[in-house]
């Protein structure tokens, strides 16, 4: 699923580790998701909304809409 | 921080512990067998017994394998599934082919035992060409 985790990541100046801890997830789980080998559940992307403060929209792109 | 990370290392390392004391069962019992220390018991009801016990490091190994699942992301945790569902499936394949072949064109008879080290063997196979938890 296509996404700016990678540039939302970047801008705060964080690794995928740092990013990890933050979300409870492993660096690989935050490497896979940057790269579109994982698409998170629906958990994982709430979580992801409130450590960046966005809606979940605005991280990922709706590939049905 | 919305929750602690538990460190993927951790519960990994708590699995290769797990799989060692496992497994360590699992070939003292194939290295006692291929020096014959069993021999005397073929066919008698205490290989009934050995039979059972062999199965027990396999059930442990699963619920190792649960429990790591339990224990990290949910990446881990779909890239581990299909790791398993295909090296299992293969494993199915493989064998279900060299049954029909034992009985139809000849083969060799191969003990059912083997689809567990099979099984294994087509995980590290496979393994390092799963890496993502799509398709």
């Amino acid at each position: 699923m296509k996404n700016r985790l990678k540039l939302l990541r970047v801008e705060r100046g964080w690794t995928q580790e740092q990013l990890g801890q933050e979300l409870g997830v492993s660096r690989q789980a935050v490497n896979a998701l940057e790269t579109e080998k994982h698409d998170p559940s629906l958990d994982l992307a709430y979580r992801i909304a409130v450590v960046f403060d966005r809606p979940v929209e605005d991280i990922f792109e709706n590939p049905h809409a | 921080m919305l929750m602690t990370a538990k460190p993927a290392t951790a519960a990994h390392k708590r699995y290769t512990i797990r799989t060692l004391a496992f497994m360590s069962g699992y070939v003292a019992v194939m290295v006692a067998l291929i020096f014959g220390a069993f021999d005397e018991i073929q066919g008698k009801p205490a290989a009934w017994i050995l039979a059972a016990a062999v199965t027990a490091p396999i059930v442990g190994q699963i619920w190792a394998t649960l429990a790591l699942m339990r224990e990290t992301d949910e990446f881990f945790r779909a890239v581990m599934a299909k790791q398993f569902i295909i090296a299992s499936g293969l494993a199915m394949a493989l064998f279900t082919g060299w049954g029909f072949a034992e009985s139809f064109a000849g083969a060799p008879h191969a003990p059912g035992w083997y689809i567990y080290p099979l099984f294994w063997g087509l995980v590290g196979l496979t393994a390092p060409f799963i890496r993502s938890s799509q398709g």
